[in-house]
């Protein structure tokens, strides 16, 4: 390989790694001694592979397997039924035909007495059986009664006692409810975007959870996650509520800032003042003084809810609390609320809510 | 990073036993890979241990439906880190298209954090480490997990990331850069010396 008197940085992983030849390692090792930038990148390059030695192998878990099995099981079942279907007699192709033809008739009939948008509803307190409801109804529980819904075959929701509920929209492409009071809990194994759960104030969208949603006679509702994450929108207004979060909202006001339910109560209380009693800088400076690593999902979703002269504040707070600042990442793009520059460094913060723990010398956690 | 004994096992016989449907085969070849492929699909989707284990089941799945496919011309492992590589990028388009989603049994998956110093500041710089790979862009971040988890040559990382030798290399020198700048305050810390 030729190396006129240029830099070298491109062949420095493979210097570093030992894969150059003898000879051209003996040219690189030239140009380091007389080179300050190339010595430079070739330091990066060693201090960057110290660090990675420091990311542990993590074990898959156990549950993957039956998973993989049944897939195996599935693509065999599947050839075998396409080898079967090249040896079909022509009368064995007649009886298809009729068969299928059967099915189309019966499928009309069926859908015919069927609304074409319904939902499957059972009676969980054993008053009732099963029933499909069609949309568009409201049901009611009262003191005594809970109801379980059958969201597709993409999970279900439980109606607590006293609550009133609208089934809208059930289509593969959508399931849609509205909760006009009471309590709802949701369970969704589904890709995001699924199904929806208006309220008066926001509406819940799933991004595959699980999650209670709680509507009070005044409107004003508590979205609680326990796996996953939802979203709480109104009008373009967001927030993005992971596993182990709450978040307020309120009718003509939208969904308030998530926190952290093990948040200090302090925090809970300047939040709300914040969000929804022109809490100010007094009650930002209880938040920012209040915040934990962890916390910065509530400083990370008030970067575009202050006034731009906290902004600052909130920038450098979560950085004290989550170094370092990631490299694509600068103070000026995030006081601009560039949208790429905070959905990378949502993206980063991201471990801090998702590995909340962080040990610290007395055995605590902080 | 050293040859695993149970990767060691999977040679010719047992490829060409996959290539049967030998199912004995193919379970030598997921216990030989799988705690690699599952790290690298966690890493790269910003420890969402859901869509990392559904990543290496598909990739399980895709291997041995495609197996017959594989003639040898390259070596095994640079065969499975491309399917690894398009289905973590096919993850982390969906990803993209929605928010974050994250398990939250995935405090699971993290060593005890240990009340000793010593092992408190090891998880701390994980910790940090883990956070600034997150952060880097997606290919770089791809040819150094493939580099540091399965020491694959430069060769192989170009034809699991579908790239060329010299685009390896400079991906890991941005890479390398970048996750240094970024954690340029660590430099001196115990066991991190260049």
């Amino acid at each position: 390989m030729t190396m006129p008197w240029s830099h070298v940085d491109r062949m420095i992983p493979e210097y570093c790694d030992g894969r150059l030849s003898a000879e051209d390692a003996a040219r690189v090792e030239g140009h380091l001694e007389r080179c300050a930038a190339c010595r430079c990148a070739a330091e990066d390059f060693r201090f960057a592979s110290a660090l990675l030695t420091r990311l542990p192998v993590t074990k898959a878990p156990d549950s993957l397997w039956p998973g993989i099995l049944a897939g195996l099981d599935a693509r065999d079942k599947k050839s075998k039924k396409d080898s079967r279907f090249v040896f079909l007699s022509a009368r064995r192709l007649a009886l298809a035909a009729i068969t299928v033809v059967a099915i189309g008739v019966a499928a009309y009939w069926y859908s015919s007495r069927v609304p074409a948008e319904s939902w499957q509803v059972s009676d969980t307190t054993g008053n009732a059986g099963v029933d499909r409801v069609a949309a568009g109804q409201w049901l009611q529980t009262d003191a005594s009664s809970r109801l379980r819904i059958n969201v597709g075959s993409i999970g279900f929701v439980d109606v607590a006692p006293n609550s009133r509920v609208r089934l809208g929209t059930s289509q593969a492409s959508e399931h849609r409810i509205e909760l006009e009071h009471g309590e709802i809990s949701a369970q969704i194994s589904a890709p995001p975007r699924l199904f929806f759960v208006d309220t008066p104030a926001s509406t819940v969208v799933d991004l595959g959870c699980a999650y209670t949603m709680r509507v009070g006679d005044g409107g004003e509702g508590r979205l609680r996650v326990t796996l996953g994450w939802a979203s709480l929108e109104w009008r373009g207004r967001q927030a993005l509520v992971p596993a182990g979060a709450v978040c307020q909202t309120r009718q003509g006001a939208g969904p308030g800032t998530p926190c952290f339910e093990d948040a200090s109560v302090q925090l809970q209380q300047a939040l709300e003042a914040l969000d929804f009693r022109n809490g100010g800088s007094g009650a930002l400076d209880i938040v920012l003084a209040e915040s934990r690593a962890r916390d910065t999902l509530t400083l990370w979703h008030l970067l575009p809810r202050v006034d731009a002269a906290d902004r600052g504040r909130v920038f450098d707070r979560i950085v004290s609390l989550t170094p370092p600042l990631p490299p694509d990442v600068s103070r000026e793009k995030v006081l601009q609320l560039d949208p790429d520059t905070l959905e990378r460094w949502k993206e980063a913060l991201t471990w801090a809510w998702i590995w909340p723990l962080q040990p610290t010398l007395n055995g605590g956690v902080k | 990073m050293a040859v695993t004994a149970a990767e060691a096992e999977v040679g010719p016989e047992t490829i060409d036993a996959c290539r049967r449907g030998d199912r004995a085969a193919f379970r030598t070849v997921y216990n030989a890979y799988k705690d690699r492929v599952f790290s690298i699909a966690l890493y790269t989707l910003h420890g969402n241990a859901d869509l990392a284990a559904d990543v290496t089941q598909q990739v399980f799945v895709k291997l041995m439906n495609s197996i017959a496919k594989f003639r040898g011309d390259s070596e095994f492992s640079t065969w499975l880190y491309r399917l690894v590589t398009n289905a973590c990028l096919d993850a982390q388009r969906r990803l993209k298209s929605r928010s974050l989603a994250v398990d939250s049994n995935v405090l699971e998956t993290l060593p005890d954090p240990a009340s000793l110093e010593k092992a408190f500041a090891r998880t701390q710089t994980a910790e940090l480490v883990k956070r600034a790979v997150s952060a880097l862009p997606s290919k770089l971040r791809l040819a150094m997990l493939l580099r540091y988890f399965d020491e694959l040559s430069y060769e192989e990382i170009a034809v699991a990331l579908n790239c060329s030798r010299g685009t390896v290399a400079s991906r890991l020198n941005r890479g390398h850069r970048l996750l240094a700048k970024s954690l340029a305050h660590l430099r001196g810390t115990q066991g991190l010396e260049e």
